[in-house]
């Protein structure tokens, strides 16, 4: 278990290595996160409902996204297929090393330093602007929005490492992510509040894993589902995330042969 | 016996495909595959503490018999088994006991200091404080790199950047080194600097040490025993001084005469190798190498005759041209 820590420290310390880099990281996410406070506020005029959400809750919702989403798929397992490719795998076969347990070590270091300098950042910027939002004081909601948080993180980590295989066959690993992220943003609801698409349509793409993603916590947090509700959300995305372990574990299994096979 | 191969193989299946768009198109929808025979049925033996050299040209095999034996590839055909392990299946235990170094590839951690990739691998390994930081003082003496394990690795020269690597693969004190061209790139002063750690190492912890490499080098300072692999078999596997005797059919005769001696003349006792006016290059069998210069020094104004024996590396290429 050591030696997981010590991968998440190191990350760490490489993330903190290029001062500039990390600073200007730092300043596009609060300008991003800025911006689209901006936008939102100007658009949703007080006392207005669009939707079944009035500014606050919309406001809570955009500026939540953005920030579950920097935890959640914020990745680094994007590297994947590019080491398996170019055959720097050999490097953690020839080690006592869990290579999948590696990555999300990795994972952890970088979600941590994230979900740390986000708090930081958010506290001031809540204390300079005041803003409308909607502030969730139920423990009991919080603590389910953490477990769904904590199932999506893990969910988008196997889906994302199941794209990286892609390296085993083909060194283009990098269009089929891109269409990924392209249905990620749209079906996670990252855009716009997944509910206000037609009813048909919000129910048939319930059952997709995207929308645990983001959405689902959210919802959560802004108390808008009861806890069958809940539950059957965790429940959905619980049967995902296993379907995906599987998935992967059968999916590297094949790689690895072939990899071990023909040799990079 | 710490490493024994009998009858490996390893077959890459590669698709043909031919030139131009025409071709690309071909092959998605019918492929032809062929074998390519990197190794071919090849045997043998290594014990402990032993100093082996594989050489071959580009594309021999010897890439791939490496990986074969440190688990990365599992083999066509035949038995492979290294300290009693089966290699392929990667047994935390055995690669907790065995290294492999590629030259071409870096486990270190680019972004930071070599220090960090070594405490990494100390955690990987399960390596106790106190044999790390003494394994880490030897070494790091050993290798002169003292003063840069603090500097961030992509500041590092390509030979400190080396030695680094060296000592992250060594810092678990494997008992069976594998080194893929553990020289490659490097000039001349930092070869021989590796070299002589390599011999050292291999002296003082006692492990089994297989190199390939293409410098003759290398080899010639490092190896007793030498394995030519070329087309995926084994051509030779001895002691380097025996290939000598037994690939070596000719002796050269090289003669400073006097005064001038016509060409013709020297042609009827042996090839030519090289001519001017006064001096000559005579290849001849070496059963009969004694005879000749008997005769040139009987014959011809001789004013100093040497009987010398080809060099190793004009034998290994003629080892491998004749295939």
């Amino acid at each position: 278990m050591k030696k997981y820590f010590m991968i998440a420290k190191i990350t760490w310390e490489e993330m903190f290595t290029y001062r500039i880099n990390f600073i200007m990281w730092r300043i596009r996410w609060i300008l991003g996160l800025l911006m689209i406070y901006f936008l939102w506020l100007s658009v949703l005029p007080k006392n207005t409902v669009f939707f079944g959400y009035n500014q606050s809750l919309m406001l809570t919702y955009i500026l939540g996204t953005s920030l579950i989403s920097s935890i959640v798929t914020s990745s680094k397992t994007n590297a994947v297929g590019d080491e398996i490719n170019q055959g720097n795998l050999s490097n953690f076969l020839i080690r006592p090393i869990n290579y999948f347990k590696y990555w999300f070590a990795r994972d952890v270091g970088d979600k941590s330093m994230n979900i740390i300098f986000c708090v930081f950042e958010l506290t001031i910027l809540f204390f300079i602007l005041h803003p409308p939002v909607f502030i969730q004081t139920n423990f009991y909601f919080l603590f389910l929005m953490f477990v769904s948080i904590l199932i999506a993180l893990i969910l988008f980590f196997f889906v994302n490492f199941l794209l990286g295989l892609i390296g085993f066959w083909s060194p283009e690993v990098w269009a089929p992510r891109f269409v990924f992220y392209i249905i990620l943003n749209f079906f996670a609801g990252s855009l716009f509040p997944l509910d206000i698409l037609p009813k048909q349509i919000f129910s048939i793409i319930q059952f997709s894993p995207f929308t645990y993603l983001l959405f689902f916590p959210l919802k959560i947090y802004l108390g808008q589902l009861n806890i069958i509700e809940i539950y059957k959300g965790l429940l959905i995305s619980f049967a995902w995330t296993v379907f995906f372990y599987y998935a992967l574990r059968y999916t590297w299994k094949i790689g690895l042969k072939g990899y071990t096979a023909q040799g990079k | 016996m710490v490493i024994s191969v009998s009858h490996l193989s390893k077959f890459y299946k590669i698709h043909k495909k031919e030139a131009g768009f025409l071709g690309s198109m071909k092959s998605l929808v019918k492929r032809e595959y062929f074998d390519a025979k990197a190794v071919d049925d090849i045997s043998f033996e290594i014990e402990e503490g032993e100093l082996v050299g594989f050489i071959g040209p580009n594309g021999a095999g010897k890439t791939t018999t490496l990986k074969c034996l440190s688990g990365l590839l599992y083999p066509t055909n035949g038995h492979v088994s290294v300290l009693d392990y089966i290699p392929y299946e990667r047994n935390y235990d055995y690669l907790k006991k065995i290294a492999l170094v590629m030259g071409q590839k870096n486990q270190l951690w680019w972004d930071l200091p070599a220090q960090e990739s070594f405490i990494l691998n100390k955690e990987i390994y399960d390596i106790p404080d106190n044999i790390f930081n003494k394994t880490l003082e030897e070494l790091s003496t050993l290798l002169d790199v003292k003063d840069v394990l603090n500097v961030q690795v992509r500041k590092l020269s390509l030979g400190q950047r080396m030695k680094c690597e060296l000592i992250t693969a060594l810092i678990h004190s494997p008992k069976v080194l594998f080194l893929d061209e553990p020289t490659i790139g490097l000039d001349v002063v930092m070869q021989k600097k590796l070299r002589d750690f390599l011999k050292e190492y291999n002296k003082k912890y006692k492990s089994t040490i297989i190199l390939t490499s293409h410098y003759m080098e290398d080899v010639k300072e490092l190896c007793e025993r030498v394995i030519i692999i070329d087309h995926g078999k084994i051509l030779y596997d001895g002691k380097l001084e025996n290939i000598v005797k037994e690939y070596a059919k000719n002796k050269f005769l090289s003669i400073d005469f006097s005064t001038t001696v016509e060409r013709s003349k020297l042609e009827k006792l042996g090839n030519i190798k090289e001519y001017s006016e006064t001096f000559a290059v005579i290849v001849v069998e070496r059963t009969k190498s004694n005879k000749v210069a008997a005769k040139l020094l009987e014959s011809f104004p001789v004013k100093d005759l040497n009987i010398e024996e080809p060099n190793i590396e004009d034998i290994i290429r003629d080892v491998f041209t004749k295939k």
